[in-house]
């Protein structure tokens, strides 16, 4: 097994029939995910397509029935610490008691390991990360006292404390406001300009053009993979949504460019 | 009093009430974090089989062999709720009322066995169900220390894994902690909490010492940390109450009293805790509902007087008290003390009229232009 350890090594992201079952239903079906070094890639699809399925899949929180996920060539198993996750905002109770800088610091612990407590050290990364996102004011906030936007950007920085190749971002731009959005697309920009991969589940047809250069079409399926401008067709997106986004891609101009 | 604190029995069980309650309450923090508040009390019940099966099998009254056989049918209880919540469609609050009820019912037939069983008049078993501090010897103290000490040593070395896990399970998740296996620790050490205390709060009392704590010191502090041990400081300091009380006031049961200390604490947290108490939080409703109803009135008298035409217009009280929908005058006194509006005297035959002052009009066109409309 050992020789075929490293598979794929130029992919950032190698999944390989990846199948999901809840109950009796598949949520993903044989997902075959190839995702280059470097882009910013969307996963794009109706509502209940398995969009925060498949990101869960891949990092080992939902149990596949079937596939294989490499990450830079290697199973996603020898890759952890390579590996950076935002999930979505609504997944945590924000009446916990903790302040920002609390939040963002958890990102270290994985890398700290057992038994070793945070520091000075940790305290000024997590610091550097918040700066990164604009949130440095915030640090002793308890977190129920933040905006949704900014209790975004408190994930964000958590994330980019882990110092990771390859991110996973489930909705980040769900319910933000607009300050936010910029200070997150910006973030999300200067780490593709790193040569850092991002994979993002977007909710939001109409900037998915303007905003990444890479996506995925999914509806349990995989319908399409891609650069933006092979896969964002009419035909695709019909595939994937049915009948009803053919307005949307006839009318490239009415494209709202993210973050601006 | 201080007879009090050099006599044997009270000495022991005001040492006993201090270690329960800083581990009931350090490990109660963490169970109402979780949204699992009414663990505590699934497992105490479930605790009852066990003191009764520890009882049948070492023969004696020993705490250790009781302590074993709860904590074993506590754990088990545990594993019951999570069974059931995997494996069909119930909610979790069904899931532990089921569980729950189950064991205890299996808990008070062992019980009446045991107690109708030969030479088992003398095991005093029923004193688990109210608790009895008073049977409490140094030995048992000695148990309690050590099982004490270790669960809180524990807590301390997976502090952090704890916290993540308690805060944002997926995350956890994500960055290769056993998550699985923390849960059960938790649950384990919560039950070890639980099992301490039945000899001296009871079984059915129990959950209190692990809920109460946590939810008083929540009202005080936003740091995990700190509502950690100032719930386990409370706890404790009510375990030392009801302890004193209980050896002061005769016949009175050192259990529900220290029950009743921590129910004090946490009524008077939650009423009138700085931030989150509900005094604060009234007079910042309050606060916010006069500031709107100012506002409100302050439109009224501008939308008047442009309706008229005229900056001064004299606006009829009545005509405000309909605009707002309940009675302006403590609202429009309030501005008049802030210089805002002023009340005409000249026709007391009509009423009370009111109109902007200067200041009032500056004020409005202020905002009016920050907001936007006009």
């Amino acid at each position: 097994m050992s020789e075929a350890k490293i598979h794929e090594p130029n992919l950032a992201i190698h999944v390989e029939d990846l199948t999901v079952n809840y109950g009796s239903h598949p949520a993903l079906w044989d997902v075959d995910l190839d995702v280059p070094p470097g882009v910013m890639a969307a996963i794009v699809g109706p509502n209940g397509a398995g969009k925060s399925t498949l990101l869960k899949a891949i990092l080992g929180l939902v149990t596949p029935t079937a596939g294989h996920v490499y990450i830079l060539g290697r199973p996603f198993g020898e890759q952890r610490r390579r590996v950076g996750y935002v999930p979505q905002r609504t997944s945590v109770d924000w009446d916990f008691p903790t302040r920002v800088l609390d939040v963002v610091t958890m990102g270290l612990y994985g890398e700290l390991g057992w038994l070793r407590r945070p520091g000075r050290a940790e305290r000024e990364r997590a610091l550097a990360a918040l700066e990164q996102v604009g949130m440095v004011d915030y640090q002793d906030r308890q977190i129920a006292q933040l905006s949704g936007g900014q209790q975004q950007r408190t994930f964000l920085a958590r994330a980019l404390v882990q110092d990771a190749d390859v991110l996973f971002l489930d909705e980040p731009m769900a319910g933000v406001d607009a300050t936010s959005e910029a200070a997150i697309l910006s973030v999300m920009r200067d780490l593709r300009a790193e040569g850092k991969t991002l994979l993002v589940v977007h909710h939001d047809l109409q900037t998915v053009r303007t905003t990444f250069d890479w996506m995925a079409l999914l509806n349990v399926r995989l319908i399409a993979q891609g650069s933006v401008e092979e896969v964002y067709t009419r035909e695709n997106l019909q595939e994937a949504y049915g009948g009803n986004v053919a307005l949307l891609a006839a009318t490239p101009q009415e494209d709202r460019p993210l973050g601006t | 009093m201080l007879a009090l604190l050099t006599d044997y029995t009270v000495q022991t069980v005001i040492l006993g009430a201090l270690l329960l309650g800083l581990t009931s309450g350090a490990l109660g923090s963490f169970a109402v974090l979780r949204q699992q508040s009414l663990l505590g009390d699934a497992l105490s019940h479930a605790a009852l089989p066990g003191i009764a099966l520890g009882f049948l099998v070492a023969g004696s009254r020993s705490l250790p062999a009781l302590l074993a056989g709860a904590l074993i049918t506590a754990v088990a209880a545990a594993l019951t709720i999570t069974l059931l919540l995997r494996r069909s469609r119930l909610k979790s609050d069904a899931a532990i009322g089921i569980s729950l009820s189950l064991y205890f019912a299996v808990g008070v037939v062992l019980l009446s066995y045991v107690q109708g069983s030969a030479g088992a008049g003398q095991a005093g078993l029923e004193s688990f169900l109210f608790g009895q501090a008073a049977a409490m010897l140094r030995s048992d103290l000695v148990v309690m220390s050590v099982l004490a000490l270790a669960s809180l040593a524990l807590l301390l070395a997976l502090w952090k894994e704890f916290e993540v896990t308690s805060f944002d399970p997926v995350f956890a998740a994500s960055i290769g902690l056993p998550v699985v296996l923390l849960d059960a620790v938790m649950t384990a050490m919560i039950a070890l909490a639980v099992v301490l205390g039945l000899q001296m709060v009871g079984v059915v009392l129990m959950s209190a010492m692990i809920v109460a704590p946590a939810v008083a010191a929540r009202q005080w502090t936003d740091r995990l940390d700190s509502m950690t041990i100032l719930a386990a400081l409370l706890a404790a300091l009510s375990g030392v109450v009801g302890a004193l009380i209980s050896a002061t006031a005769r016949g009175l049961s050192t259990g529900p009293l220290i029950v009743l200390a921590l129910t004090v604490i946490t009524l008077v947290s939650l009423a009138f805790a700085p931030k989150r108490g509900w005094i604060a939080s009234s007079l910042a409703r309050r606060r916010a509902r006069r500031n709107l109803h100012e506002h409100q009135v302050l439109d009224i008298l501008q939308g008047l007087a442009l309706r008229h035409d005229d900056a001064a217009y004299l606006s009829e009280e009545g005509m405000v008290d309909s605009a707002l929908g309940v009675r302006a005058r403590t609202t429009l006194q309030q501005l008049e003390r802030q210089g805002l509006v002023e009340r005409d005297s000249h026709r007391p035959e009509e009423g009370p009229h009111w109109r902007l002052t200067a200041e009032g009009r500056e004020a409005q066109g202020n905002a009016l232009h920050s907001g936007g409309k006009a």
